[in-house]
């Protein structure tokens, strides 16, 4: 019943067009740090599964002079509104010794598959403070195991077999978030017309916000602006 | 007795003289479990009821047994003078020289061995607990002189043969227990404390992995479990001569199937890296793979390894 | 004479309460130290079998390291007995039985819960975390709620006050108090598999800071602890008030059957070693949920978070104080069986125990040194040369009246007329296979050879030589000796040797190549049995050989199990009051004995084990003939 009310509701809305999409990019000023190189020779498998050398994903500068793995949603301007959780899942993935995607943004009670495809023993292990903490390992290749966070916050998640791990899960209570790739690039898409604070969160360079106007329709385009030392 | 009790290889100074200990208290077990076990048997044959239908009220009158508990009290006393003590006292308090040894500060955490030398000031640079992170497992304070030329390796023991070897072990979480089988070594490793061990390594890594090869039958989706930790010690190529295994290759399954097709039907075979450390306290969820690898190798490629170690280190 | 007296009227006043007692009061909440010994037992078997299964899943990773595992099969069992225990009682119309039956049906509920976890067991394989819960609950119900409460609970209480000629326990409501305190101590436990996390998964031992730090499992753990180490100190002081005071006339110390001094040097043991450790789990509590630091030192970073506690704590505290009650707690598990054995091996040798005064004073030798060996188990832990030499040398000493002991049960079979009864097949079957638990004792207590040997299997191999085919021998041993005591029937005499040789060769097959790997230097509690470590290559294969010798164990229970049931009803009922033509005064009651045991209190005029006197007509003098 409420599915289906949902889905009337999502129907009637998106065909009287009142929402807007805020798409936008993530740009970085100055002198890209140099990551260091991870060292994975404390564990054989992680040492074989790579050719070439693997650099930390702390800060990732794209070619295009962009920052890749922002993290941009809204922070203010959702209040009293409420979202379903979405039904399909978001896949976080631990391959060759690092975690896929290094920052993961999910929606509150949306079910996350966390999926050990490495033929070696990873635990993951969040770092939530509001969400329960847990720390579950995965000794096979191929298992999975679903986990869902009710609580809004952004959380580190680590390894402690392979200390070099090290990913950022961001759960949000609505569906307007996304983590720029590798143009810098993000897209919040059906946002309801209002005035919004936009949040961009870096795990090294902090957080930065913007406010903006969504109209019935509108097509607006932001862009957050990083830069290094 | 050593070679019955299936001792692994051992390739520490000290260590002959633990397994000789290890020979003589087995050799006093087996006595004791024989002349018990003959006895028990015999009677319990010879006083059965069929052959010994009315017991023997006073049963052995001989004070034979006083006699022989004597003797074994004896021989522990013997056991301890002459053997524990002295041996642990080695071990414990008979360091050798800090100028004339290696010292490296090991400190273990859920779940790997964090490994750190000194560098070539020969001084440990500080640390602190505000400074680890990831990048720096043993928050090591890099900006301090004695600091910058330390090397912090993780899970890699790298040691030259033939010099003394002093551990300062500590933990930065729960305990542990620093284990190395084939040097004979094992102590806790105690968080809030340091505690020092040494030993001096008398054989090369290489060398034991070269003992220890042996030729292995293959065949195609049959996977010995024991390969999981070995590799080939020759290259192997198909008929088209591309290699699919060099020497030094891990032999995973897809690996072992690849030969297999190609042909080989046995394949010489030698443990990745045939010295360990094997965590030896329960310490969490990892404890069964919280595995150090020890190569024990030449002076001088024990420099050439400090060296190229050194070379990585930030500005 | 004063005892007497208080004999008397104790014996009127259970006379008076057994005419009022309904089913509860009976079976349930008896004062009876009969019904609470068999109320131990039955619980302390539903428990090793529990504890035995957790092992059985977890010698599948062992063998089969992350590979499905075969869940229905594990289920099979424990379904397959409370189907059978469940038909039996309905035959015999035993609400027992019954009782029985569900529980086993309960236990299989609770192994197919564990085993369709998705969580605890993807893909049907048991992850890491929940190898260790299991290796730490497996080692606690063994200990805590198996043995223990099997060896003292169940046979010191049925026993013991009929062999001293007593009417009951000195305090039998202190008794009740103390099996229920035991009874919510296992429920405790096992509710602890429900919690978030899982059981305890720190080991039994629960080293902190890793305890200190583990899931809720460990709180649970802790609380139940307290449980039952509240139901052991009660238990122990009433069975020395027992001992002391209720003897019957004549029944000097020294006329004392060996089972009866093994109980009580054994109490002492509990009484003066359970507090520590009391003492220690509720600071582990305080650690855990107030916020102290008695076992947290400074500068702890856990998972690269620095841990925000006060510090200041010492690890090794609590090592000093789980050992100082966990080596007596060996002895605890290690004399009973003993006693056991020695009741048996006279009875079956028709002949006196030979040096069975050595043998008291060994045993009270034994149970004081027990108190100042504890950190044998520690000398890895940075010990100097002084105190590792006080430790060894007194572990040395502590096996000089082991030795006393077990040569003085040797010896007492030369000249005797040996039966091989059941009962004597466990017990002969005792002596070599605690022979080997003791023997490997030696290079463990040295600490350079310790060295090598701590934390393997050899370690494992050695103290389950000690408790499994040693205690656990004892104990089949005990149940089949007084069977026949507490039910009027015998057990099945063919089931019976289906049951030891099965058990005998598995047991054998389980725990010696553990002692191979140990020498290889293959380290415990690993979740895949070692298979990734370079050194534990050549004795992989013997994972196997261990785990389905653990099956086969398993299957050799059956029999049993069947045996045990099916006599109560079935069995060949004897044909006297002293089925085994003993000298002890338990069998010299009615079978099975009244509430208040003895018709009239018994006077006691020679020794225990008064067989084969050529001054006596027949081959046995009871203890209370004139």
């Amino acid at each position: 019943m409420r599915f289906i009310a949902s889905v009337v509701v999502t129907i009637v809305l998106s065909s009287f067009a009142v929402a807007g999409d805020v798409s936008g990019k993530v740009s970085f000023g100055g002198k890209a740090p140099a990551m260091p190189r991870l060292r994975m020779d404390a564990d054989r498998f992680c040492r074989s599964v790579h050719r070439q050398p693997v650099s930390s994903e702390e800060v990732v500068v794209n070619k295009n002079g962009t920052l890749k793995n922002v993290l941009v949603y809204v922070k203010e301007g959702l209040t009293g509104k409420k979202f379903d959780s979405p039904k399909e899942k978001a896949l976080f993935d631990q391959e060759g010794c690092v975690y896929i995607p290094h920052v993961l943004g999910v929606q509150t009670g949306q079910e996350v598959v966390i999926q050990n495809s490495d033929n070696t023993l990873h635990n993951v292990h969040t770092l939530s403070t509001k969400n329960p903490s847990f720390n579950a390992g995965q000794p096979i290749k191929g298992h999975k195991l679903a986990k869902k966070f009710e609580k809004p916050e952004t959380f580190k998640v680590k390894c402690d077999v392979h200390s070099w791990m090290g990913a950022y899960i961001g759960v949000f209570s609505h569906p307007f978030f996304a983590v720029t790739n590798d143009d810098g690039s993000f897209a919040i898409k059906g946002l309801p017309a209002g005035e919004y604070t936009l949040e961009a969160w870096h795990e090294k360079y902090g957080t930065q916000t913007l406010k903006v106007s969504v109209g019935a329709s509108d097509k607006k385009s932001v862009e957050f602006k990083y830069s290094g030392s | 007795m050593q070679d019955l009790l299936g001792l692994p290889i051992d390739a520490s100074a000290h260590g002959p003289e633990i397994d000789h200990m290890i020979a003589i208290v087995h050799w006093l077990m087996a006595v004791l479990f024989v002349g018990w076990g003959s006895f028990f048997l015999y009677s319990v044959i010879r006083f059965r009821k069929a052959r010994q239908s009315k017991a023997d009220y006073a049963g052995v009158k001989s004070h034979m047994s006083s006699y022989l508990e004597v003797g074994v009290a004896l021989f522990e006393i013997v056991l301890i003078v002459g053997f524990a003590v002295p041996l642990w006292a080695k071990r414990v308090n008979e360091f050798p020289p800090e100028k004339g040894a290696l010292v490296v500060r090991v400190v273990a955490e859920q779940f790997a061995w964090n490994i750190h030398y000194p560098g070539a000031d020969g001084v440990f640079g500080p640390t602190d607990v505000k400074l680890v992170s990831a990048d720096n497992p043993v928050g090591l304070d890099r900006s301090d002189p004695d600091g910058k030329d330390d090397i912090v390796t993780i899970n890699q023991l790298t040691l030259p043969v033939g010099k003394p070897v002093i551990v300062r072990l500590t933990s930065k979480d729960v305990i542990h227990s620093f284990g190395i089988p084939l040097l004979r070594v094992k102590q806790d490793a105690i968080p809030g404390q340091v505690i020092p061990l040494w030993f001096e390594p008398v054989e090369t890594t290489e060398n034991i992995k070269e003992r220890l090869t042996k030729r292995y039958q293959i065949k195609k989706g049959e996977y010995d479990p024991r390969f999981t930790a070995m590799v080939a010690m020759m290259d192997y190529v198909d008929t088209e001569n591309n290699l699919i295994a060099g020497k030094g290759n891990l032999l995973f399954p897809d690996v072992i199937d690849m030969l297999a097709e190609a042909g080989h039907n046995e394949i010489l075979a030698g443990p990745d890296t045939p010295m360990e450390i094997a965590c030896a306290q329960l310490c969490g969820l990892g404890h069964y793979r919280m595995r150090g690898y020890v190569a024990i190798k030449t002076q001088e490629e024990f420099e050439a390894w400090l060296s190229e170690e050194a070379s990585y280190l930030p500005e | 004479m004063q005892q007497s007296a208080t004999t008397e009227r104790r014996h009127v006043e259970s006379v008076r309460h057994e005419e009022h007692a309904g089913f509860w009061r009976t079976y349930v909440f008896s004062i009876d130290h009969k019904v609470i010994g068999l109320q131990y037992m039955m619980s302390a078997l539903v428990f090793l079998f529990f504890g035995f299964s957790l092992m059985m899943l977890m010698r599948w990773q062992l063998a089969y390291p992350g590979k499905s595992i075969p869940g229905e099969v594990f289920v099979l069992l424990p379904a397959v007995i409370s189907a059978a225990t469940l038909v039996i009682a309905l035959i015999s119309k035993r609400k027992l039985i019954g009782l029985v039956g569900l529980t086993f049906a309960g236990l299989a509920a609770l192994v197919w819960y564990l085993v369709s976890d998705e969580v605890l067991f993807p893909d049907g394989v048991m992850v890491p975390e929940l190898y260790n819960s299991f290796g730490a609950m497996h080692g606690t119900i063994m200990v805590f709620l198996g043995v223990v409460p099997l060896a003292v609970g169940g046979f010191g209480n049925y026993v013991v006050p009929l062999q001293v000629g007593a009417p009951d326990m000195a305090f039998p409501r202190l008794n009740m108090m103390s099996y229920w305190a035991y009874f919510i101590g296992g429920v405790v436990m096992l509710a602890s598999f429900f919690v978030p996390g899982g059981a305890a998964n720190s080991g039994w031992t629960s080293y902190p800071p890793l305890a200190d730090i583990a899931t809720t499992g460990q709180t649970v753990w802790l609380l139940g602890m307290v449980f039952l180490i509240t139901s052991s100190l009660l238990g122990s002081i009433n069975f020395i008030v027992t001992i002391v005071q209720l003897r019957a006339n004549g029944l000097t110390y020294m006329r004392l059957p060996f089972f009866v001094w093994a109980q009580f040097i054994t109490a002492f043991l509990l009484l003066l070693a359970f507090p520590p450790l009391e003492a220690a789990a509720v600071l582990q509590l305080m650690d855990r949920l107030a916020g102290t630091s008695f076992f947290l030192p400074s500068g702890l970073v856990i998972s690269g978070q620095a841990l925000e506690v006060s510090g200041g704590g010492s690890p090794l505290l609590w090592q000093h104080l789980f050992w100082f009650l966990a080596h007596p707690e060996v002895y605890v598990l290690v004399l009973p069986a003993m006693g056991i054995i020695a009741e048996v091996i006279a009875n079956n040798t028709r002949k006196p125990l030979w040096g069975y005064k050595s043998m008291v004073y060994a045993v009270i030798f034994l149970g004081f040194m027990s108190f100042i060996v504890w950190a044998h188990h520690m000398f890895m832990t940075g010990m100097g040369t002084v105190i590792s030499t006080f430790f060894q040398t007194t572990t040395m000493i502590i096996s000089i009246p082991s030795v006393i002991i077990l040569t003085a049960l040797m010896i007492s079979l030369w000249g005797g007329s040996i039966r091989f009864t059941v009962p004597m097949l466990f017990a002969l079957a005792f002596l070599p296979m605690f022979g080997i638990g003791g023997l490997t004792g030696l290079p463990l207590g040295l600490a350079p050879t310790d060295i090598h040997l701590h934390d393997t299997y050899y370690v494992i191999g050695h103290f389950h030589y000690v408790v499994a085919p040693g205690s656990i021998f004892a104990l089949f041993a005990g149940l089949y000796y007084w069977y026949p005591k507490v039910t009027g029937r015998l057990m099945n005499d063919t089931l019976g040797r289906i049951h030891f040789w099965g058990s005998f060769f598995a047991m054998n097959g389980i725990f010696f190549p553990m002692l191979i790997q140990g020498l290889a230097g293959v380290s415990r509690r690993l979740w895949d049995g070692g298979a990734e470590y370079a050194h534990a290559q050549d004795t992989l294969y013997l994972n196997e050989v261990m785990s389905i010798s653990a099956w086969v164990l398993a299957v050799f229970q059956l029999p049993f199990i069947f045996n045990f049931f099916w006599s109560i009803r079935k069995g060949k009922k004897v044909e006297s009051d002293n089925p085994w033509d003993a000298t002890t005064l338990e069998w010299q009651t009615p079978t099975p004995p009244p509430h208040g045991n003895f018709a009239m209190v018994p006077q006691v005029y020679r020794g225990p084990y008064e067989y084969s006197d050529p001054k006596s007509p027949k081959d046995y003098v009871p203890q209370n003939v004139a």
